[in-house]
């Protein structure tokens, strides 16, 4: 028998440690006392745990383990240890600051929840009001496609490397130094540039991407200071553009909040607009009287404006009304073009001196700075970097590879440059060509200044810890020059002295001391203009969404729908019905409803863009194309990558205008996006609207109150009512009055919302099902030559009228109206819900219960003004809709105060509920009645003209209890007796007849 | 003068005895299934997998992979919805109005219109379930004690008025189906040889109650019978009365109506009695029983649709003519769009099968020709489906604001769910052709001798 093997527990064992064996009698080294406890049956009878408790205990403790086995999502929320003084969880807090990238301008206020900026408003200033893509910049803050820290040649790089290799190959660099910018308008930024280039021997050159290069020289030549002048339009009774969209995007400014100010017809005057333009602009829309014109037609009437007010010529029949209103509003009047040609804006600028507008409607002396790029300069540069003159280029708030029209001259410049760098946030376009990306911080992280005229500076502040290892370009430049110098400090040392530091960073704004500028008296060459252009003339221009296209990769401007289009996800070529019937083009509805078109090859000189949609335009010029900048991205992300078509290479000798262009249908069909498939009001009393002699007669003009006959005698709705009213006496009674004169259309209201109400993106395939999820749309009506009238005149038939109907005119009135819900107040979506998820609440409003709604949609079939909206999906985490809901970085742009929906709920405008209860609290808390203006909604604080007021109907001081009363005020559908917490007032148009 | 009235037509042909109908009757429950029930029941099996598959992708992904749209909340699942519930109207309107109304006609179809007025109740069950955004919580629209706070259903709305009676007239009709079965399982059981069936002989013992064909079984029979007609015939015109009020209390051009109720019920009795003559026509021929559903069945269920359709009719134009008289230009447009708009291809084929075809069966040729029957018959199921599309889809698509207007497509799932819907339906009335007396032989027998000269032999 072999011998068995002996194992030792350890050590001890093998040395025969007396202990070991005591262990091995005993199991437990003590005695535990069970018989004490079990043995003694009086003491277990007294004990107070019976067998039953026992049961329970090991029931419970069973279940427990068990329950604690499952895996549930950890969601860790990390308290502050040491809470920050300034932040408290669940109120927000606000910092000024300011927006500028080169083509969008404004001074804003950040709201922040918890360290996250969330939401952009309007700092009350009368300057500036943000845009659509400014209050989306927010969510560009938390793209995931940002650079996460410095790349060289597309592969991390730490930045302490980059800094000592671009230092030393900057020292020895052969050639030129180059610092392409877009315009600067921060005065820091500029010293710095300049000690930067000291050491260096840096040639600066600021870049437009959308130039106006030929206004900036014209008053060069006639002033003698190289500006675009400040204007103003709450001076000028008559305003002629000649195709200056300036309630859209021209020249950076926003000037709709001035337009509106001069028409208030309460005030007996309206200013008269006369827009004289090719596309269908914002502008054109808004103006009281438009003239579709071509691009050289409207060259051929400014020129003849120019000679009839010189005595030259008599007035074209087109622009007869014009010349005599030009002529009786001397110094009253504003005459602007978009035109990029030198020898056209000096003729403008001539007109606007012998009208005696200078000094009165347009401002000189304090101009804006916001535009003051030289192409003729960044022409030079290519043809420098192509002549291997350039040794190192550095690159900030441009993206030349995409935004020139010879892009590819420009890449072919950049690799002869030895040192290449871009500042840009992610590898856009001209990122991926360059060696060095050293990307900068995005402006809500950033510290800088911002000096739009000379008298004003704007200050920005970081509302957030960088997210990412990013640096300011300011702070790169002052690195490289040897400098260690925080920015920060750099900033606060060189405003210190100037402004008081602390209060002009709370403000957001300081006012400078500054001289108007020399100018000289107007002196200049006017050159005949005339154009002589053959065949169809394109015009490019900005959408009202994408702008210039650099936050392309944002997904709220994507699904943001074109104010006049009413589609989104796209570019496409505008075209007039007459052309599109002259060349074989159409749109069609396809069996869901959606708008297809057809396919052109488009050929302007000798650049040829393929398959690029037409949409048919009314309002468009007859023989002309429109056609939007700022899409067909190839480098801007998940979310901007291939929409659209890039029409910067259109842009040939610095001209938006193009004639001679060809178009060639070819096969296949494109799918637009379109929010609004029907363009007319049929017939319907939507937007009720009067002229201003109409209404100043009769301030109830326009708006016929509807009388119902009943055998008590004709009554209104109200008074015949089935049902018992709430009671909206005690309390408040929130009601929301929008200004249908006031409203321009420019979508501000619509992406606030969006941003505050944690709106899904539903991206272009669902938006083309009719899946919108915006909670306000901005309905566009154009009007149609046939009307009610007109077949009763001419005996035609109700089935032909409303066919004629459905077709707008060739250059149609247009009329924009905010629909978002009505907050009925005899609600139909309420009494049909068969769960109670849709309730009336005691202040008028209409609430949504998400997580009672069992997702039946009749409520939304049930609601006339189809404002519900639902979840057909999740929209949230879900890799079908890789938006910014579907990323963590992206979701910390979500309100906190607003619930994300689940997929088969129903939802719709709660007329920012969070933001009246915050409000409420706030007075109770200060004991005190809720004051005029302070009650918000998203939509009401964005708009940038005042078109929407909120208020309590039941507090006389508040603004809205007056504009209930107004003569002017009407309820949407008021046939309906919904009894509207919403109304409207009528529009009101300065014409003659 | 002898005066010798005219012999009534008999309602049962071929001379059968008791022991005849018996052996008719249980003849499809105990014998094999033929080639053609097979084939019929494999695509139907297809169709209901596809069924299968379509409800469970909805359920996972959400409703988004119908074609509804922000304007358009309801289309082919409300539409499916009302379509079956209109078409189980008739089994009871048979069995408990013709009762009451002592037609005997009724004896042949009763059963079979009843087990059609069942799973077609069955079907229209699943749309509203389906249709709900979160159909997982479909049982908050019963007000039942909850631990939500006091959170109550809301009795005004009409869908909660839906859920009552549909569930209502679902148990009364499968109550007042099941007690007219009693007998015939009876028979069933006692036909069934225990050696080769025990399984079979103990289920039809349950079924049928340990019925023993004792005077006071069939007194009580009779006397149950005919509380539950009384009970049924009120339902058969409240259900869809109620259905129609998911409409007619809306505020939508086009459904604010308030002929609905009347219109409703007799498109439901159209359309019913259209689906029972595609079944029993069918039936008859693969079953065997041409001497109980006779001509004079077919005829009688004709004069019924003719009629039905006629009042559907005049109902169609008595709402072109309340828009019109109304003065409302919105009620306007919506019907002068419904015959004219992008959907006026559902508006001409609702017209033509609803309206104009019924008109032939006034011709006597035409309504006793089986084949220009069952066509005119699938014309009918066809024109009534489309009649409810039309109602839900051509008002909602273009309602008060024009900026809303859009359109509606189905896609593959709202088709799969639809047709698949009626796979489901031929499933289970296959299976019941196979396992029930598909005649209620019972009291079949009662009128086997109507007529003096069949005692004679």
């Amino acid at each position: 028998m072999t011998k068995q093997k002996k194992y030792w527990k350890g050590l001890s064992e093998l040395a025969n440690d007396p202990l070991v064996d005591k262990l091995k009698e005993n199991e437990f080294i003590e005695e535990i006392p069970v018989d004490d406890f079990l043995g003694d049956d009086k003491n277990l009878s007294e004990t107070s745990t019976s067998r039953r408790d026992f049961l329970k205990f090991l029931g419970f403790s069973t279940a427990a383990a068990t329950l604690a086995a499952c895996e549930t999502p950890i969601i860790k929320s990390i308290p502050y240890v040491v809470k920050p003084e300034e932040i408290t969880p669940g109120v927000a807090n606000w910092y000024a600051s300011t927006f500028y990238d080169g083509n969008d301008f404004a001074n804003i206020l950040v709201k922040t929840r918890e360290g996250r900026p969330i939401f952009i408003k309007g700092n009350d200033l009368p300057s500036s009001s943000p845009n659509a893509r400014v209050i989306s910049s927010v969510l560009s803050l938390y793209d995931s496609n940002r650079l996460k820290g410095a790349m060289k040649n597309g592969e991390s790089v730490t930045w302490s490397d980059a800094d000592t290799d671009i230092t030393t190959r900057l020292s020895n660099v052969e050639g030129d130094v180059v610092v392409l910018t877009n315009t600067i308008i921060s005065p820091t930024t500029q010293a710095i540039i300049e000690e930067f280039g000291k050491k260096y021997a840096v040639k600066h050159v600021q870049y437009d991407a959308i130039s106006v290069q030929g206004m900036l020289d014209a008053n060069k030549e006639s002033f003698g200071q190289r500006v675009i002048p400040t204007y103003h339009l709450d001076k000028a009774d008559v305003i002629v553009s000649f195709g200056a969209d300036f309630l859209g995007s021209w020249l950076s400014t926003s000037l709709e909040k001035q337009y509106i100010a001069n028409r208030n017809p309460k005030s007996g005057k309206m200013s008269r607009h006369f827009q004289i333009e090719t596309n269908m602009s914002l502008s054109g829309s808004n103006a009281d009287i438009r003239i579709p014109v071509k691009p050289s037609e409207k060259l051929n009437l400014l020129e003849n404006l120019f000679d009839t007010l010189n005595g030259n010529s008599t007035a074209n029949d087109k622009i007869k009304d014009i010349v005599a209103e030009l002529t009786s509003a001397k110094g009253k009047s504003l005459v602007i073009c978009d035109s990029n040609d030198k020898a056209i804006q000096i003729m403008v600028n001539a007109i606007n001196d012998i009208l005696g507008n200078y000094g009165k409607t347009i401002d000189m002396g304090q101009p804006s700075l916001l535009k003051a790029g030289d192409d003729n300069a960044v022409a030079q540069l290519i043809k420098d970097m192509n002549d291997g003159k350039v040794g190192a280029l550095i690159m900030s708030g441009v993206n030349p590879s995409y935004t020139l029209a010879d892009a590819e001259a420009f890449n072919a410049g950049l690799k002869k440059v030895s040192l290449t760098i871009s500042t840009a946030l992610s590898m856009d376009e001209t990122s991926t060509n360059v060696e060095y990306v050293c990307p900068d911080r995005h402006y809500l992280e950033s510290w800088g200044d911002a000096k739009a005229t000379p008298n004003q500076v704007a200050f920005i502040q970081p509302t957030i810890q960088p997210l990412f290892d990013s640096r300011q370009i300011q702070e790169s430049l002052l690195v490289w020059s040897g400098d260690d110098t925080e920015y920060y400090t750099y900033l606060k040392n060189y405003w210190r002295s100037k402004v008081s530091w602390s209060s002009s960073l709370h403000d957001g704004i300081a006012e400078l001391s500054a001289d108007a500028l020399s100018l000289s008296s107007f002196a200049a060459n006017v050159k005949s203009v005339l154009s002589q252009a053959q065949g169809l003339e394109l015009a490019l221009y900005q959408s009202n969404s994408i702008g210039d296209g650099s936050q392309a990769n944002n997904p709220w401007l994507q699904e943001l729908p074109d104010p006049i289009t009413r589609s989104c996800w796209d570019n496409y070529l505008t075209i007039s019905a007459t052309t599109a019937r002259e060349n074989g083009l159409s749109n069609w509805n396809i069996s869901d409803g959606s708008l297809n078109g057809d396919m052109v090859r488009l050929t302007v000189g000798d650049v040829v863009l393929e398959n690029i949609p037409v949409l048919i335009q009314p309002g468009q010029a007859i023989g002309t194309l429109g056609l939007a900048l700022g899409y067909g991205r190839t480098a801007s992300g998940k979310v901007g990558n291939g929409v659209g078509v890039n029409a910067y290479p259109l842009v040939l000798n610095n001209s938006y205008t193009s004639s001679d262009v060809k178009i060639e249908k070819v096969e296949g069909e494109h799918g637009f996006a379109s929010v609004q498939l029907h363009h007319t009001m049929m017939g319907r009393d939507l937007i009720k609207e009067t002229t201003l002699n109409e209404y100043l007669e009769n301030p109830k003009s326009g708006n016929k109150p509807l009388l119902y006959d009943t055998h008590l005698g004709k009554l209104a709705p109200d008074q015949i009512d089935l049902w018992q009213a709430h009671d909206h006496e005690t309390g408040h009674f929130w009601n929301l009055g929008i200004n249908l004169t006031s409203c321009t259309g420019c979508n501000s209201c619509v992406v606030a919302c969006h941003s505050e109400n944690n709106v899904p993106v539903v991206g272009k395939e669902e938006v083309r099902k009719s899946r919108d999820m915006h909670w306000l749309r901005i309905d566009r009506y154009y009007s149609s030559d046939m009307t009610k009238e007109i077949a009763e005149e001419e005996g035609i038939g109700a089935v032909s009228k409303f066919k004629a109907m459905e077709i707008p005119s060739e250059n149609p009135d247009v009329a924009f109206q905010p629909v978002m819900c009505q907050h009925c107040n005899h609600a139909p979506c309420e009494t049909v819900c068969p769960v109670a998820a849709t309730t009336h609440s005691a202040e008028g409003l209409n609430h949504m219960t998400y997580n009672r709604c069992v997702g039946t949609r009749y409520c939304a079939n049930n609601c006339p003004y189809k404002v519900r909206r639902f979840n057909w999906f999740n929209y949230a985490e879900n890799d079908a809709f890789d938006y910014n809901m579907n990323d963590d970085l992206g979701k910390m742009v979500l309100n906190p105060d607003v619930t994300v929906r689940a997929r088969g709920v129903m939802e719709k405008c709660s007329m920012c509920i969070q933001m009246i209860q915050k409000t409420k609290l706030d007075a109770k808390r200060d004991g005190r009645n809720i004051v005029d203006n302070e009650a918000q909604t998203a939509c009401s604080s964005a708009c940038p003209t005042g078109a929407i007021t909120f208020g309590d109907a039941n507090n006389q001081s508040h603004s809205v209890t007056q504009m209930v009363e107004d003569d002017r005020s009407y309820q949407l559908l008021d046939h309906l007796n919904t009894k509207n917490s919403v109304f409207y007032q009528t529009k009101i148009r300065n014409r003659k007849s | 003068m002898q005066k010798e009235s005219p012999i009534r037509e008999p309602l049962i042909l071929g001379d059968k005895s008791y022991h005849d109908i018996t052996v008719d009757v249980a003849k499809p429950v105990l014998a094999k299934a033929n080639k053609m029930w097979w084939i019929v029941f494999g695509i139907s099996l297809v169709l209901f997998v596809w069924w299968i598959l379509s409800v469970g992708y909805t359920i996972g992904t959400g409703i988004g992979v119908w074609g509804l749209n922000k304007t358009v909340g309801w289309a082919w699942d409300i539409t499916n919805f009302v379509w079956w519930v209109g078409i189980g109207h008739a089994g009871t309107l048979i069995s408990a109005v013709l009762l009451l109304f002592r037609q005997k006609w009724r004896l042949s179809i009763n059963r079979s219109a009843e087990a059609m007025t069942i799973f077609a109740v069955v079907q229209a069950g699943t749309f509203p379930l389906l249709h709900m955004g979160r159909p997982w919580l479909a049982y908050w629209v019963f007000p039942i004690p909850n631990n939500f706070g006091s959170l109550w259903v809301n009795f005004n709305s009409p869908l909660l008025w839906d859920v009552f009676a549909i569930s209502t007239y679902f148990s009364v009709s499968f109550v007042f189906w099941y007690v007219g079965l009693i007998p015939d399982f009876a028979m069933i059981r006692d036909k069934v040889n225990e050696k080769y069936w025990p399984l079979r002989k103990k289920i039809y013992s349950i079924l049928s109650f340990g019925w023993s064909g004792r005077a006071k079984d069939w007194q009580r029979f009779e006397e149950v019978s005919l509380v539950l007609a009384g009970l049924a015939t009120p339902l058969v015109f409240s259900v869809h009365s109620i259905v129609s009020f998911d409409f007619a209390t809306s505020v939508i051009p086009g459904w604010h109506t308030t002929i609905f109720p009347p219109y409703f019920v007799a498109g439901a009795v159209f359309s019913g009695f259209a689906m029972v003559q595609t079944l029993l026509l069918v039936m008859r021929k693969v079953v065997g029983l041409e001497a109980y559903i006779t001509i004079k069945h077919v005829e009688y269920m004709n004069i019924v649709i003719m009629l039905t359709g006629n009042l559907v009719g005049i109902a169609y134009l008595t709402e072109l003519f309340m828009a019109w008289y109304s003065g409302v230009e919105f009620e306007q447009y919506a019907f002068l769009n419904r015959a004219t708009g992008p959907y006026w291809w559902a508006y001409w084929i609702m017209m033509t099968c609803n309206v104009i075809s019924p008109q032939l069966m006034w011709f006597k040729k035409l309504r006793t020709n089986i084949v220009f029957t069952f066509i005119l018959a699938l014309f009918v199921n066809i024109g009534m489906w489309f009649e409810r599309f039309v109602i839900i889809v051509t008002s909602i698509h273009r309602d008060y604001l024009p900026s809303s207007w859009t359109m509606f497509s189905p896609t593959f799932v709202d088709i799969g769910i639809f047709v698949g819907s009626i796979g489901f339906f031929f499933v289970l009335f296959l299976l019941y052709s196979r396992t029930f007396p598909v005649i209620a032989q019972a009291e079949l027998k009662t009128i086997v001798k109507s007529s003096s000269e069949q005692y004679k032999k």
